[in-house]
């Protein structure tokens, strides 16, 4: 029974999911959104399951003074902070917790995602070593393609002569080829397989053949 | 205020007098059909005959007909966007067909005050329109027809039940003597084992992040999958597995499947429901937190497994700098030249999802796995046809060649 019940409503909810996709009737998209706001009904509960292991993360660091437990000092705070001015002084524009919001958090995202521009520096310094066959046409490609987005560079590089005017007039048409058919071609390989492997595990899962994510081995027999 | 109020219930009389008097000169024969075009069944196509010669009523001007509706049980009308006087037909869109009441559908010309009166009634800021409350023709009870089925979508339903089929017969077939059948080795996975026995050996935990996507995704749930058959391993050794999570219902479902692994491995005091914990939605936040538990606790072996964003190189690249032994696995294409960059081993798009049939080799997954490539032979079959035939399609003309281009065609969504 502990299993039954969660495979049947997994096989009736998918079979619903399935089949409202090509029903396109009122009665059909009502049901759909009526499921959809269930799930943020579910997720808003599950919410204050993510709160409550969030701050006893942080407390239980804290109390066994774990290293760098003064981090969870400072999450903790603000998290207060910002759930004490959002509740207390309103979240709309202009407000106490937007201006937190707008000059805190958003600089601190963007300072992450900046961190991304030496990451790929470093990863790219790593890969184009030519040490390989596959690594120097990766290097090779890599080139065309930089030096195709960027054409002046070959200007500088070759000056002004016969050769720079044309690599110049070549180099990004050769670089477009690159991103359009070899790229997309493997771009499109990797697709099909992942549109079919999303079916056979969505199918799976409907009929009950994966149960692991229930606590019943690998899978069914 | 007042003033205002008695001007237009003056002005609604003056106006509903002619036009109970004079039908003749009013819209006639309405009628009210589902509209083809509209899949839902939410609008119907409203038409009606001009008069031949329109209703004049002295100093005012007709601006045009407001349609009416209301459900066959309700008293009030309830009056869509105004239609210009010339024309005969319009959509009425929000109705809702079977199974919900029917609906009734009137008109009525609506006019507005021209000439002199106008002038001042605009100076001093009343209202220039009156109409009668009721409308002068009405139709019902009538319902409009949604579609049970996309026809634009034909091709897609049959493709997927072509592709079901196969996968449900292949697992009838081939469940017998699924352990004969050949799985290409998939080096990501074969290493999963040397990941936990390092962190074993180490002493070290094991991170393994489930991708930046919702529960609804499918590799979050193939992500999750892989996890449990991680979690079942290494719970043999007691070696922990930190998994910081992006999504609460996602951290709820990885608590209960670490939770069972731990018990069917015989060790359910093991299992610490804490290193499974919620740490925020905000992606680059995550990335953060994720990359401090890294570089504090230097795990021997880092999963990245499910859809990933920008942060991919982020983490992988800070979980590269800690030496740890890192093991991707993700469908989002744009990332994975960063995981293959940054890691030791990755899946590549459908891997992921066979990943729970290689670690687990249960029957039923080992055949699924058979069915998924015999529907991948086929669809790539189909490919070089339809390739074939829009190319001949191009080059070629006659009954041959627009065969083969209606065959595209039906192939197009």
């Amino acid at each position: 029974m502990r299993l039954q019940v969660p495979l049947l409503i997994t096989f009736l909810g998918g079979v619903f999911m399935a089949v409202q996709f090509f029903v396109p009737h009122e009665l059909g998209q009502t049901a759909f959104a009526e499921l959809l706001n269930w799930g943020r009904i579910v997720a808003a509960f599950a919410l204050v399951l993510g709160i409550q292991s969030l701050l006893r993360t942080h407390i239980e660091k804290i109390r066994r003074q774990r290293e760098d437990w003064h981090y969870s000092a400072v999450a903790i705070a603000a998290f207060v902070l910002m759930v004490v001015i959002g509740i207390g002084f309103g979240h709309g524009e202009g407000s106490g917790f937007d201006w937190l919001f707008r000059h805190v958090q958003v600089p601190l995202d963007a300072t992450m995602f900046a961190l991304l521009a030496f990451f790929i520096a470093s990863a790219a310094f790593r890969t184009f070593r030519a040490r390989s066959t596959e690594a120097t046409l990766l290097l090779v490609a890599a080139i065309i393609v930089m030096l195709g987005r960027v054409p002046s560079t070959l200007l500088v590089i070759f000056g002004d002569t016969g050769a720079g005017q044309w690599l110049h007039a070549t180099m990004p048409d050769v670089s477009e080829w690159i991103m359009n058919f070899p790229t997309v071609a493997g771009k499109r390989g990797i697709l099909f397989g992942v549109a079919l492997g999303s079916i056979a595990t969505a199918l799976r899962i409907i009929l009950g053949i994966e149960r692991s994510h229930l606590g019943g081995g690998g899978g069914g027999e | 205020m007042k003033t205002t109020r008695l001007w237009a219930i003056g002005l609604s009389v003056l106006l509903a007098a002619p036009l109970c008097l004079a039908q003749a000169g009013l819209p006639t024969n309405l009628q009210a059909a589902d509209d083809p075009e509209e899949p839902r069944g939410t609008q119907m196509i409203v038409s009606w005959d001009a008069p031949e010669e329109p209703l004049q009523i002295p100093g005012m001007e007709m601006i045009g007909h407001r349609i009416l509706v209301r459900r066959v049980d309700a008293e009030e009308w309830q009056p869509s966007p105004l239609v210009p006087p010339d024309a005969t037909s319009a959509p009425v869109a929000d109705l809702k067909p079977w199974p919900w009441p029917e609906w009734e559908i009137g008109i009525r010309p609506e006019y507005q005050l021209a000439g002199a009166p106008a002038a001042v009634f605009r100076t001093m800021g009343w209202p220039m329109t009156s109409t009668v409350a009721a409308p002068v023709a009405e139709v019902g009870p009538v319902r409009p027809e949604g579609n049970w089925f996309n026809t634009d979508y034909t091709n897609v339903l049959v493709l997927t039940l072509l592709f079901c089929t196969i996968v449900i017969a292949t697992i009838y077939y081939v469940r017998g003597r699924a352990e004969e059948i050949y799985i290409r080795p998939i080096a990501g996975l074969e290493a999963v084992n040397d990941a936990i026995g390092r962190a074993t050996e180490m002493g070290k935990p094991i991170v393994y992040v489930s991708g930046l996507t919702g529960i609804g995704d499918v590799a979050t749930i193939a992500a999750m999958l892989i996890l449990g058959h991680l979690a079942r391993r290494s719970a043999a050794y007691e070696t922990e597995v930190l998994v910081p999570c992006q999504d609460p219902l996602v951290m709820a479902t990885e608590r209960e499947i670490v939770r069972q692994a731990y018990t069917e491995a015989g060790k359910p005091d093991a299992y610490r429901p804490e290193s499974i914990f919620f740490v925020t939605d905000s992606q680059f936040g995550y990335v953060a937190a994720v990359d401090g538990i890294m570089l504090r606790e230097k795990p021997a072996a880092c999963f990245y497994m499910g859809y990933f964003f920008a942060e991919a190189l982020i983490l992988a690249e800070t979980g590269n700098q800690t030496g740890a032994i890192q093991i991707a696995g993700t469908d989002a294409d744009t990332q994975l030249p960063f995981f293959i960059t940054a890691c030791d081993y990755t899946l590549m798009g459908e891997e992921l999802y066979a990943a729970s049939a290689y670690l687990s080799r249960q029957p039923l997954l080992v055949a699924q796995l058979r069915g998924q490539d015999i529907a991948k032979t086929l669809i790539a079959a189909l490919l070089i046809a339809t390739v074939a035939a829009a190319t001949y399609a191009a080059v070629a003309t006659g009954a041959l060649a627009d065969a083969a281009a209606q065959l595209v065609q039906w192939f197009t969504v």
